[in-house]
């Protein structure tokens, strides 16, 4: 009861979503549909976890008095105002919309173009052309990064007197040829590896995701 | 009036982040938990508005209300998301792997007919149209060479990640190859990622420059 009727669900669930995939007949097609659709409706109840154990983790933090625990008021603030004014006014809401706009994007951008700084203090120190490999590692990123920028190709065109916005066609030509190729390796390596392991789950052979002990 | 306010809070929003470069302080964590806050909001918001609401809540309310009693077949995926509640009392936890099972049975079930159709089929596809297109005379000598090194790449890399036998001989040569090929896809990767986020930075900086202190 315990172990059997989650891995049954999980073989009646994986045999009708993938044989029902192939077949157009309409009712297949409806109940393809109607699955995907309970999952949509299954999966926030997830979210609702995931939430209640971020508001467990600031609250202690809170009544322990941790360490920066006034921030945590913050969260919940944050929370509180996009939740109380998203969800009976909808997402179209212009206040919604001008909390998103100025004050979500904006911490949403800044924080990945910190990574900027950190990617190039990581590069400056770990970038060192020792080997062959390395060296094709560092030229490839080169090339791709002076390619992007239009600078890039004015200061070619400016300095050489052949091979106009060559920085820009040389990046395109490595994305499109040798970097492709090797991600076409890992995308066909990756999708082999999932189908098996899809084929385990459905069949029963692969059960880690019911935790557990065995006779639990 | 709303957007000059907006626009203030962003600015300020942003340098609070932008002061993490020097160090962390009282104004990075300000930003830093009202950001984890405000997002956690937002994807409530977004899990409602997108997933409960059209896919729970409506078709029980036209059950109900224009008597569409189809929709109440909705009531069964409400109670299987709502045993993710079970993780809060231990003695029925092991009920939670009941959503679960049917989430990862779906998801695998789908995986395998989508995964090989555009992962493997449409990757395969690609490495070798342009073989056909050289059969029938339609690409140039530096297409052709293009074409070659692509075939070249994907099975040298494929043969890298090959463990099922020992790389030594021909296999160790090509695996070297495959070798070659991920480190000038890795270098493409790493070179496209410090790009997008110097082109936040530069987005954020034009920010700061252009709406909030119009000096550009």
């Amino acid at each position: 009861m315990r172990r059997q009727v989650p891995l049954i669900l999980c073989f009646a669930f994986g045999i009708v979503m993938a044989l029902t995939e192939f077949s157009p007949h309409r009712f297949s097609q409806w109940l393809n549909k109607e699955v995907i659709d309970w999952t949509l409706v299954i999966g926030p109840f997830a979210l609702v976890l995931a939430i209640a154990t971020l508001i467990q983790t600031h609250w202690t933090r809170i009544r322990r008095r941790s360490e920066y625990w006034q921030y945590s008021f913050l969260v919940f603030i944050g929370m509180i105002v996009m939740v109380v004014i998203g969800i009976p006014l909808g997402q179209r809401h212009p206040v919604f919309v001008w909390l998103f706009r100025y004050v979500q994007v904006p911490m949403d951008a800044t924080m990945f173009s910190l990574l900027a700084f950190f990617i190039a203090s990581a590069a400056y120190r770990a970038f060192r052309a020792r080997t062959l490999e390395a060296t094709l590692l560092l030229a490839a990123a080169l090339i791709v990064m002076i390619g992007n920028a239009p600078v890039g190709d004015l200061i070619w065109n400016t300095i050489i007197p052949f091979g106009d916005n060559l920085p820009s066609a040389a990046r395109q030509w490595i994305l499109d040829n040798p970097n492709l190729s090797a991600r076409r390796g890992i995308i066909l390596g990756i999708s082999l590896g999932v189908i098996s392991q899809s084929i385990r789950i459905i069949l029963g052979i692969e059960r880690s995701y019911l935790g557990g002990v065995e006779g639990d | 009036m709303w957007e000059l306010i907006g626009i203030w809070l962003a600015a300020l929003l942003t340098l609070c982040i932008f002061s993490f470069l020097y160090r962390d302080n009282p104004f990075y964590r300000f930003a830093e938990h009202l950001f984890v806050g405000v997002s956690v909001g937002y994807g409530i918001v977004l899990t409602v508005h997108q997933g409960l609401i059209p896919f729970a809540w409506n078709p029980l309310r036209d059950a109900f209300t224009q008597q569409q009693w189809i929709g109440l077949v909705k009531i069964i995926p409400i109670c299987i998301g709502a045993l993710f509640f079970a993780r809060l009392f231990p003695a029925h936890g092991w009920l939670i792997r009941y959503p679960i099972a049917i989430l990862i049975g779906v998801g695998s079930g789908l995986a395998i007919p989508n995964v090989m159709r555009a992962d493997i089929f449409e990757q395969v596809l690609g490495t070798l149209t342009p073989f056909a297109q050289i059969h029938a005379g339609e690409l140039d000598p530096f297409q052709i060479f293009g074409a070659i090194l692509m075939l070249l790449g994907v099975i040298s890399t494929l043969t890298y990640f090959f463990f099922s036998v020992e790389h030594r001989g021909v296999v160790g040569g090509v695996s070297k190859i495959g070798i070659v090929f991920l480190m000038i896809g890795f270098g493409s990767a790493f070179g496209n990622t410090v790009m997008g986020r110097v082109s936040l930075l530069i987005q954020r900086v034009d920010f700061l420059l252009a709406d909030w202190l119009h000096l550009i």
